[in-house]
């Protein structure tokens, strides 16, 4: 034996037989109380290739998983970004007799106000953790809902952004932003990981009914601000369409991958704002900031412009031609406004 | 554009245009996304409002001459490839008039600018309305994929910046388009524009100037500085718009070829070589710059009701 003790190599993963056709995929949803987790956990519960479900959220159980078959849905509630309760749930005799062999990551602080150095760390350490404890255990599939934000918007963009385009690296990027960028490159290190499969999905501006998306609130403000001079086109997706593209992440992407999700209405902002009948006001670039502060404090706006900032200038329209030929997304939802007649 | 916006133009078309022409405006062929605008931003009718305006520039002040049209594609992906000059990228805009207007069905020709455009408030929207796009090279791509006519200059912005006593000395051109070409199998429109490299002509350029101003070049002109911002303006020459067989390179090459720089030499240089051929025999055949007539008089006055 030898005097000094070394340190032991990592514990051997635990490997599970890969789900074939025939075998039952069981998911854990981290974030499920989130609008996007909801509905997605009944979906995939109505999914006759889904076993078992588990779903992490931070508060008591939602009303919505009431009606939820008790012996397939388990919601479990937990901090899973913090440590401590990630082991206890991956340690738990429940979460390992069930097999879970998928998760879908969706839990991330969607608050842009909250900021600061605790904030980004409980995001990307949060990410990296579970991610690990992931790979211990032998998860086979993990899919990390990201967002188009990670893209660098500047004028030299093409209109189309692929995968390979650059992502913001800017040390003045707002911290949503350098959250988002820090967790997908987290993700994509370990993408050589044999035995599992992570696959990110860049998805645009979800649009629909409690979304914590940005131009949720955007459009739904009282009074709508944009950059003077400036009217870059969007591309806003409904709620149905990220659902499809999670469910075709789960059972259609073989590799580890990265996709770009888009959905059908694309527009310039001046547009949407027509549609959604608000009152859209141009105003010079340097004041934006200024009306948003003024706006938010004043209660009339979840809407943080800081995050947004090149995108009242740039368009941010991705290329799915990946997401097209490899899992066969195509969206089918289309937003509706307030008015629905045609345009 | 909102509603009441679109509305009045085409009220504003029904009144300026000709009934047929109505039609043709009304049926530009368009991808639309649903809202009005196309998968890169443009609109219909800020294009024909666009051209509304470069109409009469195209009539009035510079009196375009068209030929060879016929061999521009009527439908589907195609490089449009004419010479770049006159100081003011004007060529661009007579171009996209000329096919739009002597094509059976008209097409809009989507033609390239600069990336500092995106920078330019209002300026920015207005391009990318009316069909213009920044020069990216996956921009082209795109456009080629959606079977839009696109406008390239490969001699850039060293066309338009050519001393007058270089005109219609064509500069290396870039071998961009030939790869684009080969890449996804799109024909190759050769084009000579006579005509622009009068309309400002650049006696010097003072290219510390220019450089402090962030411009490619700072010219000298008969009309600029002299003149102020009035000096801005194209003298009224006649242009010559000329179109000539497409070239099929993906025929003989196959898409790898456009991976050896070699051979895209070659094949630009060849469409180089037919665009000076085709600027030589305009130039001989042009018997005023500025398209006067003045020549006339010259002719003896009993062959002068047949002229």
């Amino acid at each position: 034996m030898s005097p000094e003790k070394k340190k032991t190599p990592a514990k051997p993963r635990v490997s599970r037989p890969r789900p074939g056709p025939e075998s039952k995929r069981n998911v854990l949803i981290t974030g499920v109380s989130s609008t996007v987790g909801r509905h997605l956990a009944m979906h995939l519960m109505n999914d006759p290739r889904v076993g078992v479900v588990f779903g992490t959220g931070e508060g008591a159980p939602p009303h919505f998983f009431q009606s939820f078959d008790r012996a397939r849905f388990r919601y479990v509630q937990a901090d899973i970004l913090r440590s401590r309760q990630l082991k206890n749930l991956f340690g738990s005799r429940e979460f390992q007799a069930a097999g879970v062999n998928t998760v879908v990551h969706l839990a991330f602080i969607s608050d842009p106000a909250k900021r600061g150095e605790r904030i980004h760390r409980y995001n990307v350490e949060g990410t990296k953790n579970l991610l690990d404890k992931c790979i211990e255990t032998g998860i086979q599939k993990f899919v990390f809902k990201s967002s188009d934000v990670v893209y660098k918007l500047d004028s030299k963009n093409p209109v189309y952004l692929d995968e390979m385009a650059d992502l913001n690296h800017d040390p003045n990027a707002d911290q949503w932003i350098k959250d988002r960028v820090a967790a997908e490159m987290i993700c994509r290190a370990k993408m050589d990981t044999p035995g599992m499969s992570i696959v990110i999905l860049r998805i645009t501006n979800i649009i629909g009914r409690n979304i914590n998306a940005q131009l949720n609130a955007y459009f739904d403000g009282n009074v709508i601000f944009k950059a003077a001079g400036f009217d870059p086109l969007v591309n806003l997706i409904h709620m149905k369409d990220v659902i499809e593209a999670i469910r075709l992440a789960i059972f259609k992407a073989q590799k580890s991958n990265i996709f770009n999700i888009a959905g059908n209405d694309t527009a310039p902002i001046s547009t949407f704002a027509e549609l959604n009948q608000r009152t859209c006001v141009s105003l010079p670039e340097p004041l934006l900031p200024v009306v948003n502060f003024a706006m938010r404090k004043l209660g009339l706006t979840d809407y943080y412009y800081s995050v947004d900032r090149e995108r009242m200038r740039y368009a941010c329209l991705l290329d799915t031609t990946r997401a097209r030929t490899i899992l066969g997304f195509e969206p089918s939802g289309s937003v509706e406004f307030r008015e629905p007649d045609a345009y | 554009m909102n509603r009441s916006q679109r509305k009045a133009v085409w009220r504003l078309v029904e009144r300026l245009l000709p009934q047929d022409e109505i039609e043709r405006a009304r049926h530009l062929p368009f991808e639309d996304m649903g809202y009005g605008y196309d998968p890169f931003g443009m609109e219909r009718e800020t294009a024909v409002l666009a051209f509304l305006v470069a109409r009469l520039v195209y009539r009035y002040w510079f009196r375009v001459e068209s030929r060879g049209c016929e061999h521009v594609p009527r439908s589907g992906a195609a490089l449009l490839v004419p010479n770049h000059s006159g100081v003011i990228p004007i060529d661009a805009a007579m171009l996209a008039v000329d096919v739009l207007s002597n094509l059976p069905e008209p097409r809009v020709v989507r033609t390239v600018v600069d990336y500092f455009a995106s920078d330019l408030p209002y300026v920015n929207v207005f391009f990318a309305r009316a069909g213009q796009i920044i020069g990216h090279p996956k921009n082209f791509e795109d456009l080629l994929r959606h079977d839009n006519l696109v406008g390239v200059f490969p001699e850039g912005t060293r066309g338009v910046g050519k001393p007058f006593r270089e005109r219609y000395r064509l500069r290396r051109f870039n071998v961009g388009f030939i790869e684009l070409s080969l890449k996804h199998r799109v024909p190759i429109v050769p084009v000579a524009i006579v005509g622009a490299e009068e309309q400002a002509p650049m006696l010097a350029n003072i290219a510390p100037l220019g450089r402090l101003l962030g411009f490619p070049y700072f010219p000298v002109t008969p009309q600029f500085p002299l003149l102020g911002p009035l000096g801005v303006l194209p003298l009224p020459v006649k242009y010559h718009i000329s179109y000539d067989e497409p070239f099929r390179f993906y025929d003989e090459y196959p898409p790898e070829a456009a991976n050896d720089a070699q051979t895209l030499r070659m094949l630009a240089d060849k469409v180089q070589v037919r665009i000076q051929e085709m600027l030589d025999v305009g130039l001989e055949q042009r018997s005023s710059i500025f398209g006067l007539g003045l020549s006339r008089y010259l002719i003896r006055k009993e062959d002068r009701d047949v002229a």
